[in-house]
Parts: structure tokens; sequence; C-alpha cells
């Protein structure tokens, strides 16, 4: 019992203080002749709170998660942290359409093409 | 535990340099490259939901992350101090895509079983799910809570 008192004195003590470590989120990419579809794993973090920022070619998705407790910590697998992930974004995404939703902790993120680099069929014509 | 952060980025640093190097396999879609070097991160090591308990006296207060579940995907046993979460994520790749990348798991099941430090009264235990995390709020039971006795 000791042990874990101990534990949630430090937890007091050093509150808003202590910076939260960055992670890196889980991401499935996805890509047809439409769209590149991005999910990310983030538990714990509010719509409100994510931060999609594409610009020069570059994609951040960053959020903070906070885990609020109560009482006496027994055990702690995951915490309080800030998911940042960087991508490189191909040219040809129409960030205007750029699409995002948060359902249940994961982030769906839909980047449209732009009509210049869909794929285009091109019929023969019969000579 | 004085340096628990420090011990889970040690670990899970390692995980993401084999990370980094098995990705080198699946590294298809070279113009879609992640930047890596970001401190740390924090990879499932299995597909056991990670897990918080904490004891606020009267109760016990129990975080799961799940994320991508429905709440009728999860199911919650309570039996004195036995608890057994168990789920699965039904998730399908999206038809018509290409996968550039998969590092979520996709469809997933987990069970997990804990014994709790305190007998629960199963009746009046409160099940939220918020955000892809599942909180469990366990009152003790009678017998298993703390009495302050005061001297007459």
């Amino acid at each position: 019992m000791s042990d874990q008192t101990e534990v949630a004195k430090r937890e007091e003590q050093t509150p808003a203080g202590r910076m939260a470590p960055t992670v890196i989120p889980s991401v499935d990419i996805y890509e047809n002749d439409d769209e590149i579809l991005l999910f990310a794993d983030m538990p714990g973090v509010a719509k409100d709170a994510i931060a999609i920022n594409l610009e020069n070619g570059r994609l951040t998705i960053k959020a903070p998660r906070l885990i609020a407790g109560e009482g006496e910590l027994q055990f702690e697998e995951f915490g309080d942290v800030e998911y940042e992930r960087v991508f490189s974004v191909p040219q040809g995404i129409d960030t205007d359409k750029v699409e995002a939703v948060m359902e249940n902790g994961v982030l769906s993120l839909h980047l449209p093409k732009s009509e210049t680099v869909k794929p285009r069929q091109i019929p023969v014509q019969a000579g | 535990m004085p340096a628990r952060w420090n011990d889970f980025d040690q670990i899970f640093g390692a995980m993401d340099l084999l990370r980094n190097r098995m990705g080198m396999v699946n590294r298809l879609f070279s113009d879609f490259e992640p930047q890596w070097g970001l401190s740390s991160s924090w990879p499932a090591v299995s597909n056991l939901p990670r897990t918080n308990l904490y004891d606020a006296d009267d109760h016990l207060l129990l975080k799961a992350a799940v994320p991508g579940l429905d709440k009728d995907e999860i199911n919650i046993k309570i039996q004195g101090n036995y608890l057994e979460m168990s789920g699965s994520r039904q998730e399908k790749a999206p038809e018509g895509y290409a996968a550039h990348r998969l590092e979520r798991g996709g469809e997933t099941f987990f069970s997990r079983s804990l014994t709790l430090p305190a007998e629960i009264d199963s009746t009046k235990v409160e099940a939220k799910l918020k955000d892809g995390i599942l909180t469990l709020r366990l009152p003790k039971a009678e017998s298993a809570k703390t009495k302050r006795i005061t001297i007459s």
C-alpha cells in the first residue's frame, strides 16, 4: 500500500508542469482514384482539441490527450500525451475539400484529389 | 515506480526502432512518408486495451483505451472483485481502396480480466464510453469500504 500512496503523491507534486510525452498515433492510409483516406487512433482526444494543418505539402495532426483520474492511482498504462504526426502529402490534394471526422477516438481524414491528378480514361476512337 | 514514464519511453522507444525497421518493408507509398524522429510512439504491444485503475475510497475508477469500438461492441462482466472486459472492433477496410499503411490492427478482438483490489457492488456499476475511452465507476461493496471508527 505504501508504494501506491507514494505514486499518488508524486503525481500531486508535479501538476500541470509535467510535459506530456509526444506520441505518434497509429494510422491506416488508403487511397483510391478520388481521395487519400487516413484513419488515426487517438483515444481520449475530443474533437475540438484536434488541430489538422495542411500546408506546403505537409500534413500535421496534433492533439493533446488528457486523462482525468480520481483518487489514488493503482496502476497506469496510458496517460496524458501530445499526439503528433507529420506526413508529407503528394501534390494535388484539394485542400478546400479536406474533411475530418472524429468518432470513438478515431480520426477519419478524407484528402480529396484535385481534378487534375485524377486518372482519366482516354477513349480510343475508331480510325 | 519512480521513473515510470522513462521506463515506458525506453520500452516503446525500442519498439519504435523496431517498427521503423519493419516499416522499411511496407514503405510502398514513398510520397506519403511520415517524418520519424518524434520522441516516442506508444504502439499497442498486444491488442489488450491500455487500462488505468484508481481507488477513490468508496469506489474504484477504471479507464481503458478502446479506440474505434462502439458501445455495443464492448462486454463487461463483474463478479466480486473479478472484472472481465472483452470487445471486438468490427472495422472493415473501405472498399475499392488500396492500402498504403496499416498500423491500427484492423478487426481486432480482445479479452482482458483483472482482479480488483476490492469487492464491487456490481448492481451499481456505471459504464461510459467517450472519445474511445471506456470509464467504469465501480462502487465498492459495503464490506470492502474503509470504515472510520470514532473514538468515543
